[in-house]
């Protein structure tokens, strides 16, 4: 009864990542069999300066992310712990772009910064400011595609912490509050204690996903001006369908995939230990 | 006094949290009822005359967009049909039995939820092409199910889980086989984890971007490849007609998340935080 699903995830998932793996030693592009190269896609690469800037710039912008999205969510999440009017509501209503499918969130970003009549650059230039340049700037087009990837994923790291905060027993904060810790000692020293295991799964599932980004840096600048603002997936995507190196792309691949494992690894062994050694 | 200063930044910053959240879609929705000379009026315009023109030029020259909804709805309907069939099964096996093997699987199964999934495109992509299953609706069936069969099987799990055995063993000492207790007394009972699966595979499928760019060129292309054309235009992005698209392919999956957002939370919590 679970093959199906196993099936599902053999054929999709697991074979062709192995396959991945296994490319990434062997010349392949059209129209010819792979030929075994051992690491020369590798070296290929590393001898490519487009790919350090992907990889770079793939850094950045997890970083960027991550960072942006935790403190946001934690935030949100403290300030939504106590009872309020009208929390079911206000709490829906930040889950939504959630439901934006990423052309979308792009558009609406995009429009807000239109050269001289986007709301945002209207909006700086009537404060006397300079408005922002996206289109040729590198690192302002790494910044507003973060910046999109956090508004659309906010409600997944926002959720995630706001349910561990619940958790935080309220005799335990008002024990503190008695014992004379300030507001923030009563954080650092409860609330931070209670969710610390959530905020691991936010981080770890947020760089996760971050590493994988695509969608918004494509839609804002296809990695451009000149591959300025290309990420590993671009870099990846380039070589597999415009320039058919498969090797190359293998090798970003396997890179891609060993990078999202070392990030994994202590989730993973936990994960193995409660599953498959206590079974 | 002493707490209505607080109180008061309280809201002032929930309301800062709603701009930041809402205000982006406020923006197309309300955009795309305007006139191509509002949108970008300066100071933007509050007040306006709404208009459909944007909705009719859309049906007038992108016919391909409308397709692509019904491409969309076709492979969201088909997806979520999919993962909840094999889901449910699976997640019932590992909420009731126990073993190293499966556990074995079950680690297989969660570890394989880190894969960046671009990356399968290298070796899918002449495979699919050989095989003609390029452009179909039947191979994006295929992939979002492989990749939220994880997920949609461990929450399946959490709630059958938390299901009395008792219930099945009466079933089963009355003679009633496996499949008659799934069908008539796990699955109906589980039915809340059932919503709380489908609602993850439903967005992801309607709104997924990488493998519809990928895998489909015409006859498969979904609604957000459309959106994504419209925008890369390079002759002058018509803003007005983008508006309109994103506003009809948001509506109602922005209904559907803050209808359920119950089950969201649920099925975060038993999918994603627990596993």
């Amino acid at each position: 009864m679970v093959t199906p699903a196993l099936s599902l995830l053999a054929v999709f998932l697991l074979l062709p990542s192995v396959y991945v793996a296994w490319l990434s030693g062997h010349a392949s592009t059209y129209g010819q069999g792979a030929v075994f190269v051992g690491w020369q896609n590798y070296a290929t690469i590393f001898a490519d300066r487009a790919f350090w800037r992907a990889l770079v710039n793939t850094v950045v912008v997890v970083h960027i992310v991550v960072y942006g999205e935790l403190l946001l969510g934690l935030g949100l999440a403290l300030l939504l712990a106590a009872p309020m009017r009208g929390k079911g509501m206000v709490i829906a209503l930040l889950l939504a772009p959630y439901a934006i499918t990423e052309a979308s969130a792009m558009a609406m970003w995009r429009a807000m910064l239109e050269p001289d009549v986007g709301l945002i650059n209207q909006a700086l230039l009537g404060l006397g400011l300079e408005q922002i340049e996206w289109a040729t700037e590198r690192w302002t087009a790494l910044l507003i595609a973060s910046l999109v990837a956090i508004w659309h994923h906010l409600p997944f790291t926002f959720l995630i912490l706001y349910s561990a905060v619940t958790t935080v027993p309220r005799e335990l904060i008002e024990a503190a509050a008695i014992d004379g810790a300030r507001p923030w000692q009563r954080f650092r020293h409860v609330t931070l204690w209670v969710i610390m295991p959530a905020l691991l799964v936010a981080v770890l599932f947020r760089t996760i996903f971050a590493v994988r980004i695509f969608s918004e840096i494509w839609l804002l600048t296809e990695g451009g001006p000149a591959r300025l603002t290309e990420v590993l997936s671009i870099y990846l995507y380039r070589a597999t369908f415009k320039y058919h190196e498969f090797g190359s792309a293998a090798a970003t691949g396997t890179i891609m995939l060993l990078l999202c494992m070392v990030v994994a690894l202590p989730y993973l062994w936990r994960l193995y230990d409660r599953l498959v050694r206590h079974a | 006094m002493r707490s209505f200063v607080p109180s008061l930044l309280r809201w002032a910053a929930v309301l800062l949290a709603l701009a930041w959240s809402v205000g982006p879609i406020l923006l197309v929705v309300t955009s795309s009822f305007k006139e191509a000379r509002d949108i970008f009026a300066t100071p933007p315009s509050l007040v306006f005359a709404p208009t459909l023109d944007n909705y009719r030029a859309l049906w007038a020259h992108h016919p391909m967009f409308f397709r692509g909804l019904l491409s969309s709805l076709v492979v969201t309907a088909g997806a979520t049909a999919l993962t909840l069939a094999v889901s449910s099964l699976a997640g019932y096996v590992y909420a009731r039995h126990l073993g190293r093997v499966l556990q074995g699987t079950a680690f297989v199964m969660l570890a394989l939820r880190m894969l960046p999934p671009i990356i399968i495109t290298i070796p899918l992509f002449p495979a699919v092409n050989a095989l003609g299953l390029n452009d179909t609706h039947g191979l994006l069936i295929l992939l979002y199910a492989a990749f939220y069969v994880s997920i949609a099987t461990w929450i399946m799990r959490a709630f059958i889980a938390a299901l009395p055995r008792e219930l099945e063993e009466a079933a089963e000492v009355d003679g009633a086989g496996l499949a008659r207790v799934l069908w008539r007394i796990v699955l109906p009972l589980a039915a809340q984890g059932m919503v709380a699966a489908a609602i993850f595979v439903v967005v992801f499928a309607w709104n997924e971007f990488v493998f519809a760019l990928v895998f489909t060129t015409t006859s498969a292309k979904t609604a957000p490849v459309v959106i994504a054309e419209l925008l890369g235009t390079v002759e002058g992005v018509q803003w007005g007609v983008i508006f309109a698209a994103s506003t009809i392919q948001l509506a109602p999956i922005l209904a559907l998340v803050l209808l359920l957002q119950r089950y969201l939370v649920a099925g975060l919590t038993a999918g994603a935080v627990k596993a």
